[in-house]
């Protein structure tokens, strides 16, 4: 009953993973090439780190930094455009955001919508919790009491019968 | 131990909770309600977003979808190198004679994209050269073809991604039509 709380816990840090909460522990190779990439490596940076947090909306399941799809590559080179341009980061993002919707974003933005799916894994983890704490309190309400002084008595008198029995049975 | 514990039911109960939920979602996609390849757009209720194009037709002289206010339009993207505009170029053909509708060459070549239409016909008031998909992604555009409807006041009512068949026509595209006019 132990091991139900923690395929709980299992299954929440598995909801968290798979809406991106956590960083993915693989990193599959990305599709950027050399010549699409912005000589000052300040403002590169920024738009590798941009390319991550946004999705390839061909692929769905992919960001446009890990995308080979031709509207990855062109939404690449307009968060490098706007990059020079010199836009902040939350500008380049929220430009995006709305032109295709938060969908665009691979962590979905915190809103009542997105409630649910924010909060499940902490309402995981607590149940887990819950549950384990559960169970081994019961276990320890339902531990067998020591046995009285009355029970030892009627155990020695059981034995007993048992050995006279036994050597009776013998010729 | 014999005695009936409720607890013991709560994992059977969340198993069928799950198959519920999919099989829901399954029975959706399959009768094509739900369909998760359409994304939802957020240009929905917003102004068409003006970017300048320049015409196929004359390079000089660029797509205003201004001059086409106070009546419905269409506005589809398309390029000679996407098979399912292909297959949609009847439908548009056909809708041509009830609503004016604006064609938008996405990523195309423009000697590409005039074969294309001598191939398939030209149902289009005017075509715009989005050479390089600066415009596709102002409206949001993920792939071709996609279609979008216009209001009288240049308002963006409706977008499909994908090809449009008779089914989406007549569900979707004719309804909200009538429910402008």
């Amino acid at each position: 009953m132990i091991r139900s709380g923690l395929y709980i816990l299992l299954i929440g840090v598995f909801v968290m993973g798979s809406a991106r909460l956590i960083p993915p522990l693989i990193s599959t190779a990305n599709a950027i090439t050399a010549e699409e990439m912005l000589a000052d490596p300040l403002l590169e940076n920024r738009a590798r780190n941009l390319s991550q947090k946004l999705r390839c909306l061909v692929c769905q399941n992919q960001s446009i930094d890990d995308s080979d799809a031709d509207l990855a590559k062109d939404l690449r080179r307009e968060v490098r455009a706007q990059l020079v341009q010199g836009k902040t980061d939350e500008a380049i993002l929220s430009d995006l955001r709305a032109k295709y919707g938060d969908f665009v974003l691979l962590a979905p933005p915190l809103a009542k919508n997105t409630m649910a799916l924010w909060l499940a894994p902490i309402g995981f983890l607590l149940l887990g919790i819950a549950i384990t704490l559960g169970v081994r309190r019961r276990a320890s309400a339902t531990a067998p009491s020591p046995i009285s002084q009355a029970e030892r008595a009627q155990i020695e008198a059981l034995k007993q019968q048992h050995k006279t029995a036994r050597t009776c049975d013998q010729p | 131990m014999s005695r009936f514990r409720p607890t013991f039911f709560i994992p059977l109960i969340a198993f069928l909770g799950l198959v519920m939920i999919g099989g829901l979602a399954l029975q959706g996609t399959l009768s094509g309600s739900r369909n998760p390849n359409q994304l939802p757009s957020v240009l929905i209720g917003k102004p068409a977003p003006d970017v300048p194009l320049p015409l196929l037709q004359n390079n000089q002289a660029e797509l205003a979808l201004d001059a086409y206010r106070g009546q419905p339009l269409l506005v589809n993207f398309f390029a000679s190198w996407c098979a399912p505009c292909r297959a949609e170029a009847p439908a548009l053909e056909h809708l041509s004679k009830q609503i004016s509708i604006i064609g938008i060459a996405y990523k195309d070549r423009p000697q590409d994209t005039r074969k294309f239409l001598q191939q398939y016909g030209n149902p289009f008031v005017a075509i715009g050269r989005d050479d390089d998909g600066r415009a596709g992604m102002a409206w949001g555009v993920y792939g071709v073809p996609e279609t979008y409807l216009i209001a009288p006041s240049g308002q963006i009512k409706w977008r499909h991604a994908g090809p449009l068949t008779r089914d989406v026509i007549t569900t979707q595209l004719l309804a909200k039509l009538a429910e402008m006019q």
